[in-house]
């Protein structure tokens, strides 16, 4: 008997299941509420979650952004190859500071750069505060895993309402990686002061195309 | 991980006298507490969801066969290698032949109570694998040489100072008091090791069944980069962290961070299915799960079963006066805490930390916040009781508890005894309380020192206040 069948006998008679239906889901939780403007409550929810959501004309966007992204001392910007969204902004910003392109395979091959990572999200969820990126049809996650600033392209139909929704999306087979980032990455370790830019993005942005963009 | 849960009394009494922990503890344990009682209040499903998580835990531990079968099946569906180990010698063998099969000589590792339990970083050592913990409480103490103190902040007993000089000595960085400059560095020398290490090793918040899939929620996003970058992927997680189904998942994601932090959600929650497909640019060519019982399943046959619900969310320390004052490493092994006093005597033998039971005032508080309903209080009471049945007491707590009880149950000799304490106490008082009684007495003030009794009883200061006189 191998050490697998060794363990499902001792968990068959721990459970004294033997078999039978494992359950279905209980009932019983109220659903977050969903009434309202499921934008206007992600907005409300990423800058809880220190994000910074940027939306309006296009022109005034990308004035902000480059100002947020000098402040950061932000001099590359990198983008998915496939990801045309992205690749614009990034391109359409470059006249806003000293930036110059790079791409992820160089950021992640090292470099003393400090960088700004652009990538269209899937989605969004409006209880949490949450963008939803995942390397389905095989996407890249570098940009919101390495960059010192990640910058999120946003529609606004892809807002959900809640976490089901936005796990609902998959069916049964989820691609290998799927994360949910929310606000900047953080660390509390050191005397409890909370501080951002622990290994992941000191700064999490997110554009919010205008409905006209949205298609 | 060393076992010295036995000597909870002496651990503790270090732990009183350390001014620096003392000061840590207050600040930490009051701020998740704010911040969690706030994050309960303002989420109106809260109690929902609880009743909700409690009774899907219930309901896996119920079918724990029928559900980590389906798991182990789907992951292995998508390619993921799973292994089973019994105890944590299994367990350790097992990691060892993963690293040297895959041939690694450096790991970065993320936050896992699982390998702490069965001492996986000596095992990947002995196979000639630099691990390199990456949440930067766990990298601080690592650099330390110390066990993690609280489940989700292991360097709380650490200040800033002791942190840049330890960077200093390890890291040849320049000394500095700034928090975001020291991050800054363990940043910078961590992010070299994610690119160039051949194997992630994490834990795991949760496995979902109906997918296969493992949860990995991180703050730093430190889980994220161990398990999406390096070639090789390994997870160490308890068996009863089975969920049943991905469609179940925001209901744990809603309690968890709320109950750790008061957050509504970490920065990253991470799923990960499986190794990584065609034409994906990341994500491990390999992907092993170390799925552990290590007692657990023995768990699962007795009255504790309901302990395995938890979710490690480590709201029962922060709200346990008794954690509160002593912290981590007094409770000896990997748990601590409310948690820790119930599962690490469940998980290592009652004999080996019967002293952990006992480091509780059956306050009631952990049972209050667990976002899973254990009953805690119970099953530390009821830990007591089996301690006494397998002869754990010392013949004069036993004969003290006697005493105790047969004068709870006689009202007049109760009162006289509190009338005569009430002028004896003022003998036997240190301070706030009395330390050495003589026997039987003694077998209680052995490990804990009695409240001095008050001048006026508390039952006659009642009957004065309802207007009884006598
Ligand atoms: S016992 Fe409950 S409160 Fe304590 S860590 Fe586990 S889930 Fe959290």
């Amino acid at each position: 008997m191998n050490e697998r069948e060794a363990l499902f006998r001792r968990l068959a008679a721990a459970c004294g299941s033997h078999g039978a239906a494992a359950g279905e889901p209980p009932p019983g939780e109220a659903p977050p509420a969903t009434e309202g403007d499921r934008v206007a409550r992600f907005a409300e929810a990423f800058s809880a979650a220190g994000g910074f959501l940027l939306r309006g004309p296009v022109e005034a966007i990308l004035s902000d952004l480059g100002e947020m992204l000098r402040a950061e001392g932000v001099t590359a910007l990198f983008f998915p190859e496939d990801d045309a969204a992205a690749r614009e902004f990034a391109m359409a910003l470059v006249p806003f500071g000293p930036f110059t392109l790079t791409t992820g395979t160089e950021v992640r091959g090292g470099g003393a750069a400090v960088t700004a990572g652009f990538r269209t999200a899937e989605a969004a969820i409006a209880e949490t505060g949450t963008i939803v990126e995942t390397s389905a049809g095989g996407k890249t996650l570098l940009p919101g895993m390495i960059a010192d600033v990640h910058v999120s392209i946003l529609s606004a139909a892809s807002v959900v309402a809640r976490m089901e929704e936005a796990l609902a999306a998959f069916g049964a087979d989820p691609p290998r990686n799927i994360s949910f980032l929310s606000g900047p990455s953080k660390t509390g370790d050191i005397e409890q002061t909370l501080t951002v830019g622990a290994h992941g993005p000191k700064k999490a942005i997110a554009l919010l195309l205008p409905p006209e963009r949205t298609e | 991980m060393e076992l010295t849960a036995n000597a909870f009394g002496r651990n503790a009494r270090k732990a009183l006298l350390d001014k620096t922990l003392q000061e840590a503890l207050g600040r930490t344990t009051g701020r998740f507490l704010a911040h969690r009682d706030a994050a309960a209040a303002a989420f109106p499903e809260f109690e929902a969801t609880r009743e909700r998580a409690s009774r899907i835990k219930r309901d896996v531990l119920d079918h724990l066969d029928t559900y980590l079968a389906r798991f182990i099946e789907e992951a292995e569906k998508r390619g993921t290698i799973v292994h089973v180990a019994r105890d944590a010698g299994q367990a350790r063998e097992i990691a060892a032949r993963i690293a040297r099969d895959e041939g690694v000589t450096l790991a970065v590792k993320s936050k896992s109570m699982a390998a702490e339990e069965v001492s996986l970083n000596e095992a990947l050592e002995g196979a000639g694998v630099t691990v390199v913990e990456s949440d930067l409480g766990e990298f601080i103490i690592q650099l330390a040489g110390e066990a993690p103190s609280h489940i989700i902040a292991p360097a709380v007993h650490k200040t800033r100072e002791q942190v840049s000089r330890l960077f200093e000595r390890h890291l040849g960085e320049p000394r500095t008091d700034s928090i975001p400059e020291l991050v800054g560095m363990a940043r910078r020398h961590l992010r070299a090791k994610f690119l160039s290490a051949g194997m992630g090793v994490s834990g795991g918040n949760f496995l979902v069944a109906d997918t296969g899939s493992v949860v990995l929620v991180t703050n730093e996003g430190n889980g994220r980069m161990g398990t999406a970058l390096p070639r090789v992927h390994l997870a160490v997680v308890g068996i009863e962290k089975v969920i049943p189904r991905m469609a179940d998942l925001p209901t744990f994601l809603r309690l968890l961070p709320r109950s750790a932090s008061g957050q509504t959600i970490s920065s990253y929650v991470s799923i990960v299915t499986g190794t990584r497909r065609a034409g994906d640019p990341e994500g491990p060519e390999r992907m092993h799960i170390l799925l552990l019982d290590c007692g657990r399943s023995a768990i699962l046959e007795g009255k504790y079963r309901e302990i395995l619900k938890c979710i490690r969310c480590a709201a029962c320390l922060n709200t346990c006066p008794v954690y509160q004052s002593v912290g981590g490493h007094a409770y000896g092994w990997v748990y601590s805490g409310p948690i820790g006093a119930v599962l690490t005597p469940l998980l290592v033998g009652l004999p080996e930390a019967a002293a952990l039971p006992d480091a509780s005032t059956l306050c009631g508080a952990c049972a209050d916040v667990c976002p899973v309903k254990i009953p805690l209080p119970d099953f530390l009471l009821e830990l007591r009781s089996d301690a006494r049945d397998q002869g754990l007491k010392t013949p004069g707590e036993i004969a003290a508890m006697k005493g105790y009880a047969g004068v709870m149950k006689r009202a007049g000799l109760l009162e006289a005894i509190e009338r005569i304490g009430g002028v004896l106490g003022q003998f036997f008082t240190k301070g706030k309380g009395i330390g050495g009684l003589p026997y039987p007495f003694s077998g209680w003030t052995e490990r804990r020192d009695f409240p001095a009794p008050a001048a006026q009883p508390f039952r006659k200061l009642w009957k004065i206040r309802r207007g009884v006189t006598r």
